[in-house]
């Protein structure tokens, strides 16, 4: 642990630095006090922000609906693509349809949701979802093409089945490339939540964070902001620290 | 196996037939919900009326930008970064909550301090598609042979040569795919901008017309963008493989033992 | 005749005190200015290690190299050291032409016709200036050693470094190869000093042969080469000259530990 810690230390140290600077910058006024951040005023905002009683209500909202939706669209990435992966005529099926819809940028998919789902919570989930599905499936795909054939075969020799050869072998196998897609999808669908919030202004973190830019609250702003860094940093840790765990074994690690 | 393709492309085919057939039935009745060919027609309209070359025209001039920029900027950075290991460990993790953060969380805060227009929105642009390109250049110059590296050392190469003649061209081949992942990060950026703090471009055009509940322009203007992504896409990779011949050779070589 | 090359008690230890291996113990070895020396031992002995010391690739933990009496700290002017694998030696963005200008065109100020020549004249010394526009990869095994071979004359050494240069070619190639090497050193005059595990290349080729121990290395003996020059492929290795010294070496070498 230590050693981690040791390894941190100069990058720390920067960060260290470079939040002292502002402060001192903001303090002397050669940045703009008021539009520019102002670190002690933040860290004492953010203080107010995370006690104040729309603080749980935004964050739940985001992490709520970012989950739901993600979730989903892991499972029905990893179905879908351990069936198109594996069998070559649903493959043939579907990829048209699919090399048609991925291109779209998800973003630009906000205001046609907007007008068909409204404004609450269905609206993020589906976005989440349709944003998040892409990545996981085209890698599931990818994955289970890879999974070397003998593996394979050697599941059919025992007379496996169709349904535990899948599960069994050829999903492991391929889970080295699913997390892959699964943490592009997770920033993805961070950055999708977010959006729609600030879009709408409705519940959530980005929903604060535009509502405060716009009362120009701006070190509120800047507190917020704060926020959805650290939430993005502990996601990004989290699928980190999960990935490891499974994939233990993997050498492309 | 043909027969299968077929089917792909008849799935295709039926799908849209029955989102056309939805609206002509009279099934669905909703302004959001126009038929196929009442799209097709306005794509068409725009392109008639030349309003494409409009709303895309300073989208892609914002992109091009935001995306150099990033490319100058991450390709650099990531030589350095990738050359010295100190340095690597010093900047990384600043970088980091930089990168976690959601790009269009960026924006409100860089409002006050740019203002609403360009130089904001190149500025959201570049820092967004500036991650790919400097973590690829990184794995890229981490990656290179250490053989080569030897034999610039016993030929006396100085430090600066080796970094230019030998680690960069060493690393091209991920800085290429770091490039065109953010060719494609950066064109979704300018719309996510362009929704957020927009007057013009094509972000900016597809919330108005969800505004209007011109749906149909809406959706014209998702289809052409999607387009574009994609022919981006494929003119990039194709640029990729001439540039890369060395690589690809390098590949064959090493398939072959 | 002038000691170019002097390696004093050297050795080299790898790794932590605690752990620490032992790859060689003391070697100490001079070489001639224009002598041909070959150093042979057991795979693993620190063949190799040694001499990438004497390149200034890699300090030595004890004792001291010296070129033309200056001790040797880092990659010295005049010394050029040629990689076992030599496929991954040659850069693979660079045209072989590019490849053999890469050695010099830092060091000198030529223009790009004298810098043209050079590579051109090089390369005929080998037999490989109609390939000078292709890349490595479109090259067999035995062509781009003679290219790594090129690229290394072309920087005008005074002293080569050969590590089993020719280990990984098939026999035939091995055999033109030795008549290239044995050509250009009477053509040039260079002083070269030779790794290698084969024992029959090394009686062809050199001078002088050193015996080292198995690891941890040491110089077990230095044997004088009486066999005539100029070597001739065939008739040279029938003489009983040279059956003597390879059974002499391969006895030693073949001795259980």
């Amino acid at each position: 642990m230590s050693l981690r810690l040791r390894a941190l230390a100069p990058g720390l140290a920067f960060i260290a630095f470079w939040i002292a600077a502002l402060e001192v910058a903001a303090r002397a006024g050669w940045v703009n006090r008021i539009f520019s951040p102002f670190p002690s005023e933040i860290a004492a905002r953010l203080g107010r922000v995370i006690g104040s009683p729309a603080f749980p209500d935004a964050l739940g909202s985001t992490i709520g609906l970012l989950a739901a939706g993600y979730l989903l669209a892991c499972a029905a990435g990893i179905l879908l693509g351990l069936a198109m992966g594996y069998h070559r005529p649903t493959y043939a099926l579907l990829e048209p349809t699919l090399e048609l819809l991925r291109p779209i940028p998800k973003p630009a998919l906000l205001p046609p949701l907007i007008l068909l789902l409204g404004l609450g919570a269905a609206m993020k989930v589906s976005i989440v979802f349709l944003g998040a599905l892409f990545p996981v499936l085209i890698n599931t795909i990818q994955g289970v093409r890879t999974v070397d054939p003998v593996l394979v075969d050697v599941a059919r020799t025992f007379r496996r089945g169709v349904l535990k050869t899948v599960f069994r072998v050829v999903l492991p196998a391929s889970l080295p490339m699913i997390l892959s897609g699964m943490r592009v999808s997770l920033g993805l669908g961070f950055i999708l939540v977010t959006l729609s919030e600030m879009l709408t202004g409705t519940h959530g973190l980005g929903a604060q964070l535009v509502d405060a830019q716009r009362a120009f609250r701006v070190q509120d702003m800047y507190a917020w902001t704060v926020v959805l860094a650290v939430l993005g940093l502990a996601l990004a840790l989290s699928f980190d620290a999960l990935e490891r765990r499974l994939i233990f074994w993997s050498s492309k690690r | 196996m043909v027969g299968m393709q077929l089917r792909g492309f008849a799935l295709v085919i039926g799908l849209l037939l029955l989102w056309e057939l939805s609206v002509r039935s009279g099934v669905v009745r909703s302004e959001s919900w126009p038929a196929v060919s009442t799209i097709l027609q306005a794509l068409v309209t725009g392109f008639k009326l030349g309003g494409w070359g409009e709303v895309f025209g300073s989208s892609l001039y914002r992109m091009a930008l935001g995306f150099l920029l990033a490319a100058l900027a991450g390709v650099m950075l990531g030589l350095v970064l990738g050359a010295s290991a100190l340095l690597h460990r010093i900047a990384m993790p600043t970088l980091e909550i930089f990168r976690v953060l959601p790009s269009p969380a960026i924006v409100p805060p860089l409002i006050f301090l740019l203002g609403v227009d360009d130089a904001l929105k190149v500025t959201v642009i570049a820092i967004a598609a500036f991650f790919p390109i400097l973590l690829n250049t990184i794995a890229g110059v981490k990656a290179a042979d250490p053989v080569h590296l030897l034999v610039a050392r016993t030929f006396r190469v100085p430090r600066r040569r080796i970094l230019l003649g030998v680690q960069l061209p060493s690393a091209l081949p991920y800085v290429f795919a770091g490039c065109r992942i953010s060719l494609g990060i950066a064109l979704i950026v300018t719309v996510v901008t362009e929704m957020i703090a927009g007057s013009a471009g094509v972000g900016y055009y597809i919330v108005s017309m969800q505004y209007a509940m011109r749906a149909s322009e809406m959706y014209a203007a998702i289809i052409l963008l999607s387009a574009i992504g994609y022919l981006l896409n494929r003119l990039f990779l194709a640029l990729e493989r001439r540039s890369l011949r060395w690589a690809h050779g390098l590949e064959r070589q090493a398939a072959h033992g | 005749m002038a000691e170019l090359l002097e390696i004093e008690r050297v050795g080299k230890t790898f790794g932590a005190p605690a752990e620490a291996i032992v790859a060689i113990r003391s070697v100490d070895l001079s070489v001639a200015k224009g002598e041909f020396v070959s150093i042979v031992g057991p795979s693993g002995c620190g063949k190799s290690t040694l001499l990438q010391i004497v390149a200034g690739l890699v300090p030595a933990s004890a004792g001291e190299v010296r070129l033309e009496g200056q001790a040797v700290t880092a990659p010295p002017t005049g010394v050029v050291y040629l990689f076992q694998q030599y496929s991954r030696s040659l850069l693979p963005w660079l045209s072989v032409e590019k490849n053999v200008r890469f050695g010099f065109s830092h060091a000198r100020s030529l223009s790009p016709r004298e810098a043209e020549e050079r590579c051109v004249h090089y390369l005929d010394m080998v037999g490989l200036a109609d390939f000078r526009r292709r890349y490595p990869w479109e090259l067999s095994g035995g062509m781009q050693q003679r290219v790594a071979i090129a690229r290394a004359l072309a920087a005008e050494p005074r002293m080569l470094l050969l590590d089993e240069p020719f280990s990984s070619v098939d026999a035939l190639t091995r055999l033109e190869l030795h008549g290239l090497i044995l050509e250009l050193w009477h053509k040039t005059g260079l002083t070269i000093l030779l790794v290698t595990h084969d024992v029959e290349e090394a009686v062809y080729l050199s001078d002088r042969i050193a015996l080292l121990t198995r690891r941890p290395a040491q110089v077990a003996e230095v044997f004088a080469n009486a066999l005539p020059r100029p070597r001739k492929p065939v008739e040279s290795r029938e003489d009983p000259r040279f059956l003597e010294l390879r059974h002499e070496l391969l006895t030693r070498l073949l001795q259980p530990a």
